[in-house]
């Protein structure tokens, strides 16, 4: 048995890692008995987890990168798991900024949805569309004009949605939201075009804009990306399957040719990556879109009008 | 828990679940503070890297052994990257007599930061790093940046043991006192 005198001593030794096995074993065991000095020892212990950083120098960009594909590499992340948390964290956003909404907020024009309850209502229609697919309830919309009720509706609607899609297959076929023609995908995609319409919705009404995180964004995009042939195709056949390349800068950015490892690239798009997603929303026009062309200007103006008309919105 | 402590309680739970979006959250909020330590210690581009990349990739494997009930996950990431850098220091002056504690009690170069982020803490933590006592001071550095044990550190300053004990203690115990009164320090 050592003495609370002894050990109180050690504390600075030992939140520096400066005792021997011993001394060190002996302190952990008094720190479970001893409240005052469990206490003194968290605080030690958080002045050593600050001491070193008297000086900030921010890591090279690109070891983000090595340093995630590493890590995914020892340990396979759970992919279905990280995009219901997105999807999920997107709601939770949304629900925050309707919760401060007062009744005249809620009749707030808004140019596409008449009011800001008509938007919800949108979104909650579209999100009932693919419960519907997924075999799950679809939540009755309230009949009366509370905005309220309208939230606690699309809420419910959502959280019924995030406990149905936890055990289910990420790559089974599902429907898209849209007007008019619905792509068949997986339900993967679709979850990634919900968290990006909730994301639009969100900015839609809030006072600040959000941005979701890097991965998100990156997601957004690659959904965008892997849409736009078949929409060139309805909307612009004369530009469609034609070779051209997207690179976008900023979080979540990258770099992807369409179709996939076409050799001789017709235009070079670059742009913000957020940017980009946010005129994939139809929340930006092209002429709004700060971006570079290399190549055909025709076709670059083609293909960014085009990814207005995504229906991710 | 406070707050912020919830909030690490969410992220290790993600990444419990396989969420790598949670991975790169703690990173876009850490590497910074991590990397800077890592520099600061290793005074090496490659091995604060390194030592960068394998904290937090040791978050990816074991988010387990972080206990939010102990201190701040930013805590915890902090002192693991401290002895990463440590452990390098110690090899590299297995290997290399000379480099012996040059680079790590030097003072932190003249241009220090032209980042916002952290740029408050680093301030609060130089002047409260300076406002100490020269006995307390001495012993600290030599502890925390070298990873001298208080018996290396008594006999490196030709001090009792006791003594070197206590100025670690008491150091700490001020620097706590400081980054508390100024907001710094998690409950």
């Amino acid at each position: 048995m050592v003495a609370h005198a002894d050990i109180s001593d050690m504390l600075g030794a030992w939140a520096l890692d400066g005792c021997n096995d011993t001394e060190a074993a002996a302190v952990q065991a008094h720190l479970e008995e001893c409240a005052d000095c469990a206490a003194q020892a968290r605080r030690l212990r958080s002045a050593v987890g600050w001491l070193g950083i008297d000086q900030v120098q921010p890591a090279p960009a690109a070891l983000r990168q090595s340093t995630l594909a590493t890590a995914r590499a020892r340990r396979a992340p759970a992919a279905w798991v990280t995009l219901t948390n997105a999807y999920a964290d997107q709601v939770a956003l949304l629900d925050a900024a309707l919760a401060d909404m007062s009744p005249i907020d809620w009749r707030r024009a808004d140019s596409r949805h008449g009011d800001v309850r008509g938007m919800l209502g949108h979104l909650a229609g579209n999100d009932a569309l693919l419960a519907a697919e997924l075999g799950l309830p679809a939540v009755p919309m309230p009949t009366t004009d509370d905005g309220s009720a309208m939230r606690a509706a699309w809420r419910t609607q959502a959280d019924a949605m995030l406990a149905g899609i936890a055990e289910a297959d990420p790559g089974r076929p599902a429907r898209l939201a849209g007007p008019g023609r619905r792509p068949v995908r997986t339900l993967r995609d679709a979850l990634v075009q919900r968290a990006f319409e909730t994301w639009t919705h969100r900015d839609d009404i809030g006072v600040t804009r959000t941005i979701p995180a890097p991965e998100q964004i990156h997601r957004i995009v690659e959904l965008a990306v892997a849409l736009l042939p078949a929409a060139l195709r309805v909307n612009d056949p004369a530009n469609a399957d034609r070779a051209w390349r997207l690179v976008l800068h900023g979080s979540g950015g990258g770099d992807w040719t369409v179709p996939t490892g076409a050799a001789r690239i017709e235009v070079t798009i670059g742009a913000d990556a957020v940017d980009f997603a946010r005129l994939a929303a139809n929340r930006r026009q092209p002429r709004m879109l700060a971006h570079t062309v290399t190549g055909e200007q025709a076709l670059a103006e083609a293909i960014l009008r085009v990814a207005t008309t995504l229906g991710c919105d | 828990m406070p707050e912020d402590r919830a909030d690490d309680a969410r992220l290790r739970e993600r990444l419990l679940a396989g969420d790598d979006d949670a991975l790169a959250e703690a990173y876009d909020r850490w590497s910074t503070l991590i990397h800077s330590l890592a520099m600061r210690i290793t005074a090496d581009h490659g091995a604060a890297q390194d030592v960068t990349q394998d904290v937090f990739v040791h978050l990816w494997q074991h988010p387990d052994r972080y206990d939010p009930h102990r201190g701040a996950l930013r805590s915890w990431l902090c002192l693991n990257a401290r002895s990463r850098a440590i452990d390098w220091l110690r090899r590299r002056c297995a290997q290399d007599r000379h480099h012996t504690a040059a680079a790590a009690i030097a003072p932190p170069p003249a241009k220090v930061d032209d980042v916002i982020v952290w740029y408050t803490e680093a301030k609060v933590i130089r002047e409260a790093v300076a406002a100490l006592p020269d006995p307390q001071r001495e012993a600290v550095l030599l502890a925390y940046y070298q990873g001298r044990t208080y018996r290396e550190v008594a006999r490196d300053l030709g001090i009792p043991e006791g003594t070197a004990k206590s100025r670690l203690r008491a150091a700490l115990s001020r620097l706590a006192g400081c980054l508390a009164a100024e907001g710094i320090l998690e409950r």
